[in-house]
Order: structure tokens, then sequence, then C-alpha cells
């Protein structure tokens, strides 16, 4: 390679480490908070099903007793 | 009260949802998702890259006359800066829900604070792995102690004692508004941080929101960059929001439960 190229390209290489890393540390960062709220959501979702159909359980308890 | 009258009352004194920023919030996901797109790829593929030291001669690249060293490591510049502004939207964000739960006494205001401050935090810690990266490259160092990077220390430092804060007090009322001061003080360091580079010159961090600050081409991919920022970070806070909201729901269905 020509000399004058090579210098002109010089920092090319060295440089891509840095600018991978930062790239993907950005996206890991992101995604990985993303998936903190995903994985809160999903269980806050499953709790809410769980406490309705015990809210549910009660209402239909509370009929047949007023019923009788 | 029966039961059922205790969860309906609970339901209804319960967080909202399916507002309108619920509502948008998709589209302006895949804004967020298209925009970053874009300028990551106009950043490699399209903006030239910035010169360096001048080398020994002239070279002949494309249509081009070169007699520099390509600083390819500024290419991490077009989503730096970005994140670096969506973490100073975000700190505003919080400030405004603070002094709007100090004048309202709203527990909303306080959980939209805190979500909006979650969500500075995450882009300053952005905002500093890629200033760490280039930062190794260019000046050779992990750290140095020059302005720019000094108050934007504080300032994750402040974010992070906000959180501290709040994990650290038990009683709600005192708890949001020991932390609504936090915040204030964190958006506070805001304007600081943004004109540091202009009241102490640094030669090693320029001010680059100036006239002649960044060719056309650098600006347009800044400017899609920071767009495609802001939607995500706002994509971001409604999907926290609607998870925090959904959990406080949860508690308080617990809590009729638990009578």
């Amino acid at each position: 390679m020509d000399p004058i190229l090579a210098d002109i390209y010089s920092t090319v290489i060295p440089s891509a480490p840095y600018i991978i890393a930062a790239y993907a540390l950005l996206w890991v960062a992101l995604l990985v908070y993303l998936l903190m709220i995903a994985r809160g959501t999903k269980k806050a979702q499953a709790q809410l099903q769980l406490l309705e159909e015990a809210m549910e359980d009660v209402v239909v308890e509370e009929i047949i007793i007023e019923e009788e | 009260m029966s039961n059922r009258d205790r969860g309906q009352n609970a339901s209804l004194r319960l967080p909202e949802a399916g507002q309108w920023p619920d509502k948008i919030a998709l589209g302006v996901t895949i804004a967020g998702i298209v925009c970053t797109t874009i300028g990551f790829l106009l950043a490699f593929l399209w903006v030239p890259p910035v010169g360096g030291a001048t080398v020994s001669g002239v070279a002949l690249i494309g249509d081009t006359m070169v007699s520099q060293k390509m600083l390819i490591s500024q290419k991490i510049f077009y989503f730096h800066m970005p994140v670096a502004i969506t973490s100073f939207v975000a700190l505003l964000f919080g400030a405004y829900y603070s002094v709007r739960y100090l004048m309202t006494n709203n527990e909303r205001f306080d959980t939209c604070a805190a979500i909006a401050m979650e969500i500075a935090l995450l882009f300053v810690v952005m905002t500093m792995i890629t200033g760490e990266m280039w930062t190794r490259f260019e000046w050779g160092v992990w750290w140095t102690w020059e302005p720019r990077l000094t108050t934007y220390l504080i300032l994750m430092l402040i974010v992070i004692a906000y959180f501290v804060l709040r994990n650290s007090m038990s009683s709600p009322e005192a708890r949001a508004k020991a932390s609504a001061v936090v915040a204030i003080l964190a958006c506070i360091d805001v304007p600081i941080c943004l004109m540091i580079t202009r009241l102490i010159p640094s030669s090693i961090h320029p001010v680059v929101l100036r006239e002649g600050g960044m060719s056309p081409e650098m600006g347009l991919c800044v400017g899609i960059t920071v767009v495609g920022m802001f939607c995500l970070g706002f994509a971001l806070y409604r999907a926290r929001f609607r998870q925090v909201r959904l959990t406080q729901r949860v508690e308080a269905l617990k809590e009729t439960f638990g009578d």
C-alpha cells in the first residue's frame, strides 16, 4: 500500500474495537432496560390475573351465601 | 361493604391506562428504531470522516484530495451527542414532574418524575459508555478531569443519589418530597453542563452546537439520531410507566384483599 494512504488510514483499524464497543454497549444498555421492563410487566400481569381469579371466586362465594 | 364493592372502588382510584401517549407509543417506537438506524447508516456510509493530523503528502481518495489522517473514532459522536441531549431532556422532564408534585402533592407526578429520572440515568450511562470509548482511543486515557467530563460526572452522581435517597426512605410522602428536590437540583446542573465548554474553553472538548461547529452532513445525521433517541426515550418512558402503574394496581388490589 502507498505509504501516504497507509498513514491516512493508520487509525482506522486500531479505533475499530472502541467504535464497535461503544455502539454495542449502547444497545446492550437499552436492551437490558427494555428486558427489565418486559419482565416486570409480565410479573405484574401474572399477579393481576391471579388476583382477578381470586376475586371472582370471592364474588361467586358471596352470591351463593346471599342466595342461601 | 362487600369485597366486590371494595374491589370496584379500588379500581376506580387505580392508575389510568390507554391514554393518548399509550396509543402513539408503538408508532413512536417504530419511528425511533427507523431514525436511529438511518442515523447509524448515514454516520458510516454518507458523512465523510473527520480529518486529524496532517500526513506527509496528499492522496486521492474517490474524488477528494486527502492530506490528513482519517479519524474514524469520531463516528462515535453521532450517537454520543444524541444520547447526551436525550439525558438532558429526561432530566428536564424529571424536574418538571417534581415541581408539579411539590405544587399538587399528587402521587402520580412523583411516579412520573421517578420514571423520567430512570430514563435520564439510562441515557447518562449510555453517554458515559460512548464517551469513555472515544476518550480512551483519542486521548489515550479512561478518564481526565476536563470541565465537561467533570460536570457530567457530577450530574450522574446526583441522579444516582436520587435513587439512593428514594430507596433509603420508607415514608412515601417524605421520600417523594426529598427526591423532588434532588431532581430539581440535577436539572440545575444541566445548563451548567451544557454551557461549560463555552464558559471554560477546552481544547479537547469542542463547542459543537454553534455556527460552523458541524458540517451540514454531520448536522443532519446528528439531527436524525437525536429525533430517534427522543422517540426511543419516550417509548421506554411509556413502557416503564405502564409497568409501574400496573404494579401499583396489583398492590392496591392486594390491599383490598388484605382487608
